[in-house]
């Protein structure tokens, strides 16, 4: 199955344009009796309007609060918009020639003296912190193994324990770990004894912050781990179990291509994730030159300086890169992904 | 004493529990071994001797499973230690002096005398009170209507024909994709416009129409539910939006439960929106918003009094409805 995600952790199905499994891309089955065609397509002109009547408040709301607004996006990209020298409505501005300012904002954030260097350094950024999506799942599917040992005792203490850190509030969690790398009080530099300042320097903050995250998407990745591995089906093992294989080939062979699924799943959403990260730039490292993002880039210079113009074609190259990979995640490629 | 003798002792202590829940297991495999392999000594079939032969072997393998189960005790002991330890810690900060928080010499693990107070100065300090109260009037705007709409969508996706439905259904699922960055500055003009800025309604607003991917975990609940009974319902002349009441809801009233706790946390935790949305001093910012603006130049005992107590219901939540937190996998399914 595809599947999307929100902020919890939900797993909501992609629809299946084949309909294989009763999804919602599937239209109930037609009524088996034929001939009186009209008056049956009669009943379904007015369930299909009353369905429509159901779907068109979501409809609404998403074209105002997405449609538009992203139209809006991409017409500021290649403009000079600032809210203050055009403060009216964008329509009363789309004849003005002041307005428009055509690939400039684009030419600029790659270009000019005083934003490229800190778009791309964010950009730099954004995908270095991605590290910590591999050593997520790297560190969720060991723990996931561990647990889905049958002889352990006291499953779901642990599942309850290692899950804790996805509930919390990224604010709570981001001033706890700030307060924990802290220079001259911090925990961890006392404990060993060091005098590190993690937040004056590029490379160490982007070491604090993907130790933090990593420690952060442990709980979830495990337990999308864990539901992967009870869905491998027992067959397999005890054929191998027969065989004489040894857990370590088990695992290797059997468990881990079977969950390359879930495996795909976490490493497009966690990038996604990650491409929108924010919290770490304003919260756990302020000012460092090493938290700051793409999106805290849009944040500084759209809403903070009002360039909505270079803000606007930041996050519209953004865009391009989210929506090619959820592209990606929906047309899951089956060259080494395992499907039924 | 000296960090680095603090760090031996750690890595000592883990040992000394890996050695003592190992010998624990060895023991109790060694007793079971010997309970089997003197039971069947009474038996004198030959069936009964192959019976012992084949749980001695059994037990063999329990024997030899006892050293990497204390590995996995003591990997996922080490593993809770970090996950909790920071909330401990937190804890632990809220309850001291400055000095003690912030002591350059020395980490100070117990306060001396446990500053209780903080707990109460923090309430007056960071205005916790009115972060509260906002916070909640955003969660109880939004999750009732947005919740019932993305239930309503979801019904009719799932249980009605609807033209063009694969379309809709591409079209409103589209939304999923666009980062909230690139809606982001367009709303913000216009709510400035609008004048909203700095009130409630930016984060309300949006949740009216409900919300795709809460639709998308209905829509799949909803799949799961038999056809039937609606086409009875409407054989006996039940309307669509009374079937959608009166049956629907009762059966999927689990899901509902999980979306609206899965809500609950989204909102309490939500930081971006708020930020860009509520000024730090304005009177309506969020509990979040509250906690990030204390934070510029607070104590450190009183900001993570104040962290701990927006931890708080969280834990309360996640206690009482975990089966949601994992047990939502179980109905979705994550599979091949």
């Amino acid at each position: 199955m595809k599947e999307l995600t929100n902020e919890a952790g939900i797993e909501v199905p992609a629809p299946r344009a084949d309909g294989a499994r009763g999804t919602a891309g599937e239209l109930p089955p037609e009524r088996p009796e034929g001939g009186r065609k009209k008056r049956r397509s009669k009943l379904e002109i007015r369930e299909s309007r009353i369905a429509f009547g159901f779907i068109s408040v979501k409809l609404i709301g998403f074209i105002v609060f997405t449609l538009i607004p992203v139209a809006a996006c991409i017409i500021y990209s290649f403009s000079n918009m600032d809210p203050q020298r055009f403060p009216n409505t964008l329509f009363t501005y789309l004849g003005n020639e002041k307005f428009w300012a055509g690939f400039k904002q684009y030419a600029d954030l790659f270009t000019h003296p005083l934003y490229s260097q800190i778009f791309l350094r964010s950009i730099l950024n954004t995908v270095l912190l991605m590290f910590s999506v591999p050593l997520g799942m790297a560190g969720g599917l060991l723990l996931a193994a561990v647990l889905s040992q049958k002889d352990l005792k006291l499953k779901s203490t642990f599942r309850l324990l290692i899950y804790l850190p996805v509930v919390a509030s990224a604010v709570a969690m981001g001033y706890i770990w700030q307060y924990l790398f802290a220079t001259e009080y911090g925990l961890l530099n006392q404990l060993f004894g060091i005098n590190v300042n993690w937040f004056s320097n590029v490379h160490l903050t982007r070491l604090a912050i993907i130790i933090k995250n990593t420690w952060g998407s442990l709980g979830r990745t495990m337990i999308l781990y864990i539901a992967g591995c009870l869905s491998v089906s027992d067959t397999y093992y005890d054929a191998a179990e027969i065989d004489g294989a040894s857990r370590w080939t088990k695992f290797w062979k059997i468990t881990f291509p079977l969950v390359t699924p879930t495996t795909f799943y976490l490493l497009v959403m966690g990038i996604i994730g990650n491409l929108q990260s924010y919290n770490d730039s304003v919260i756990f490292a302020p000012g460092s030159q090493g938290s700051q993002t793409v999106v805290w880039f849009i944040w500084n210079y759209g809403i903070y300086q009002r360039n909505y113009g270079l803000a606007a074609a930041a996050s519209v190259l953004l865009s391009i890169v989210i929506m090619a990979l959820t592209v990606l995640q929906f047309k899951r490629s089956n060259k080494w992904v395992y499907s039924v | 004493m000296k960090p680095i003798l603090i760090v031996l002792c750690v890595i000592l202590a883990v040992i000394a529990v890996f050695i003592a829940v190992y010998y624990i297991l060895k023991a109790r495999a060694l007793r079971e071994k010997k309970r089997l392999s003197a039971a069947p000594a009474a038996g004198d079939a030959a069936e009964e001797g192959a019976n012992a032969k084949k749980s001695a072997a059994d037990v063999f393998r329990k024997y030899d499973r006892s050293f990497v189960l204390a590995l996995s005790y003591t990997l996922l002991a080490l593993v809770c230690i970090t996950t909790v330890f920071p909330f401990i810690w937190m804890l632990l900060t809220s309850i001291k002096t400055i000095e003690e928080a912030t002591n350059t010499l020395h980490v100070v693990f117990f306060p001396a005398e446990p500053q209780w107070k903080n707990y109460v100065d923090v309430f007056e300090k960071l205005q916790l009170l009115t972060g509260l109260k906002n916070t909640m009037i955003v969660e109880i705007a939004t999750i009732p209507i947005g919740t019932f709409v993305s239930a309503l969508v979801a019904f009719a996706f799932s249980k009605m024909r609807l033209r063009h439905k694969t379309f809709w259904l591409l079209f409103i699922m589209s939304g999923l994709m666009v980062p909230y960055a690139s809606v982001l500055l367009p709303q913000y003009k216009i709510y400035m416009m609008a004048g909203l800025t700095n009130t409630l309604w930016p984060l309300i607003l949006p949740s009216f129409f409900g919300n795709v991917s809460m639709a998308f975990f209905f829509i799949q609940f909803m799949n799961g539910i038999p056809n039937e009974m609606f086409e009875a319902a409407r054989i006996d002349g039940c309307g669509y939006f009374k079937s959608f009441l009166l049956i629907m809801i009762p059966n999927m009233w689990l899901a509902v439960a999980c979306q609206v706790v899965f809500g609950f946390v989204g909102h309490w935790n939500d930081f971006f929106a708020p930020s860009i949305y509520l000024s730090s001093n304005s009177p309506s910012s969020t509990l979040q918003v509250r906690l990030y603006t204390f934070a510029q130049n607070a104590d450190k005992p009183l900001l993570y009094a104040g962290a701990f107590i927006t931890c708080i219901p969280l834990f309360i939540v996640y206690l009482c409805f975990q089966k949601c937190f994992v047990g939502s996998l179980a109905i979705t399914g994550i599979k091949g």
